[in-house]
């Protein structure tokens, strides 16, 4: 299989190439996608600093407190992430990978995205963004930034003829974020709480 | 525009806006009901005065009634000798709780049966352990082991507003949970925990309990066992 470096921005299987007489101009690609992702950030910002926290919210059943679920789905996500990293590897032929691996990339990245969404819901209803600490800072930013980031990700994904590092490089940020937010939520919660359910 | 675009990371987004808006709804209707009662962490025991203060009424009503010789119910406050911290010692019916804290980050709370002869043995969490004696009913005089060190102190009688005092909350999602002991002669040590992290606490109004933590006003309420 040949190694094609916008694999991933491609249909499976891949559409025919664009005709060339169809181009558009190229600051419109980026810009929309950046605007939007700073939309989707600030927004979620201005919401977790406006609405005032309820300090609560429904809990699963099974579930000692809304915090372990929280941190369950957010170990979820971050699980798949790193499904992400590795298939993303294979999609661009840096790893050794069987031939549904974009497929692989596509749907761990839709699991880990719906798995942070309900994290993300609860954390912007029940507690908002606050500023107390500084894990609590950097993870009530990085939340935001990474709703924002995800999204320019999905947008960039429709344009063509991007510059080959590009979308790498988002995705290897929305990983980072991720990870960042999970290391100053779940994994706290556990060294803190312990492992519990 | 002859081509269709892949609507794949479209659709992504749009479940997922579609499931936080679901969410919102779940929580924006039903939340606040049921949470209270399945999530223990967000119970607010910060209401004021729950358990009123035992004065000669326990005795009355706790199951083994307290032999005549069994220390008599009283609260001790006192420092340990290298003056760190301090010691807060409840006694209630024979049984005792009590606090050691530095008023910055070492903290436990240690629980146990007084024996008739006045000694104590209370056990905490992480393998904290208090011994001491009670000497005719004015203090008690004993040691905390905690984190590796032994701590000796000497707890002398307190009478209010000096005592023990606990406050638990869930303040915007924070689970808070202050210890204060307040010293005969009115100073206050306390260590006012977020989510398991102490630090140091805000003073609280000794005799009426009321402390402002992150902006909400909390009651402390005296600690019996």
């Amino acid at each position: 299989m040949t190694v094609d470096p916008n694999a991933a921005t491609q249909g499976f299987p891949p559409p025919p190439p664009p005709p060339a007489v169809h181009r558009r101009p190229g600051a419109a690609r980026y810009l929309a996608p950046a605007l939007v992702a700073a939309a989707v950030a600030v927004a979620l910002g201005a919401y977790g600093k406006a609405h005032h926290p309820a300090g609560t919210a429904f809990n699963l059943a099974g579930f000692s407190s809304t915090s372990a679920v929280k941190s369950w789905l957010a170990t979820t996500a971050f699980a798949f992430a790193l499904v992400q990293l590795v298939s993303a590897f294979m999609v661009y032929g840096k790893l050794p990978g069987p031939s549904w691996a974009p497929t692989l990339h596509r749907w761990s990245g839709r699991v880990a995205f719906l798995a942070a969404v309900p994290v993300a819901v609860h954390c912007l209803y029940a507690l908002g963004y606050q500023t107390y600490e500084p894990r609590v800072m950097w993870h009530s930013l990085l939340g935001c930034f990474f709703f924002g980031a995800f999204s320019a990700k999905m947008l960039l994904l429709r344009s063509e003829r991007l510059p080959g590092w590009l979308l790498p490089l988002v995705g290897g940020l929305v990983f980072v974020v991720l990870t960042a937010i999970w290391l100053t939520s779940a994994l706290w919660f556990f060294r803190t709480f312990g492992v519990t359910t | 525009m002859a081509r269709m675009k892949r609507p794949g990371p479209l659709l992504t987004l749009l479940a997922g806006l579609l499931l936080a808006v679901f969410m919102l709804t779940l929580n924006a209707t039903t939340g606040t009901k049921n949470a209270s009662s399945s999530s223990p962490e967000a119970s607010p025991s910060a209401t004021p005065q729950a358990s009123p203060p035992p004065t000669g009424a326990p005795s009355s009503s706790s199951p083994p009634p307290p032999s005549k010789s069994a220390p008599p119910n009283a609260d001790y406050a006192g420092r340990t000798d290298d003056n760190s911290s301090a010691v807060a010692v409840s006694l209630r019916g024979g049984k005792a709780i009590a606090y050691f804290c530095d008023g910055r980050s070492k903290e436990s709370w240690l629980k146990g049966d007084v024996k008739d002869d006045g000694t104590m043995k209370l056990t905490g969490k992480h393998g904290a352990e208090l011994n001491g004696t009670l000497k005719d009913g004015r203090s008690i005089r004993g040691t905390v082991d905690l984190g590796g060190q032994r701590y000796a102190f000497t707890a002398d009688k307190a009478v209010k507003p000096s005592g023990l005092y606990r406050a638990t909350a869930t303040v915007r999602g924070a689970k808070l949970d202050g210890g204060w002991i307040v010293l005969p002669g009115g100073k206050q040590v306390g260590i006012l925990d977020r989510d398991g992290k102490p630090a140091a606490a805000p003073t609280i109004d000794p005799q009426t309990g009321t402390v402002t933590v992150d902006g909400q006003t909390l009651t402390a309420s005296p600690v019996t066992p």
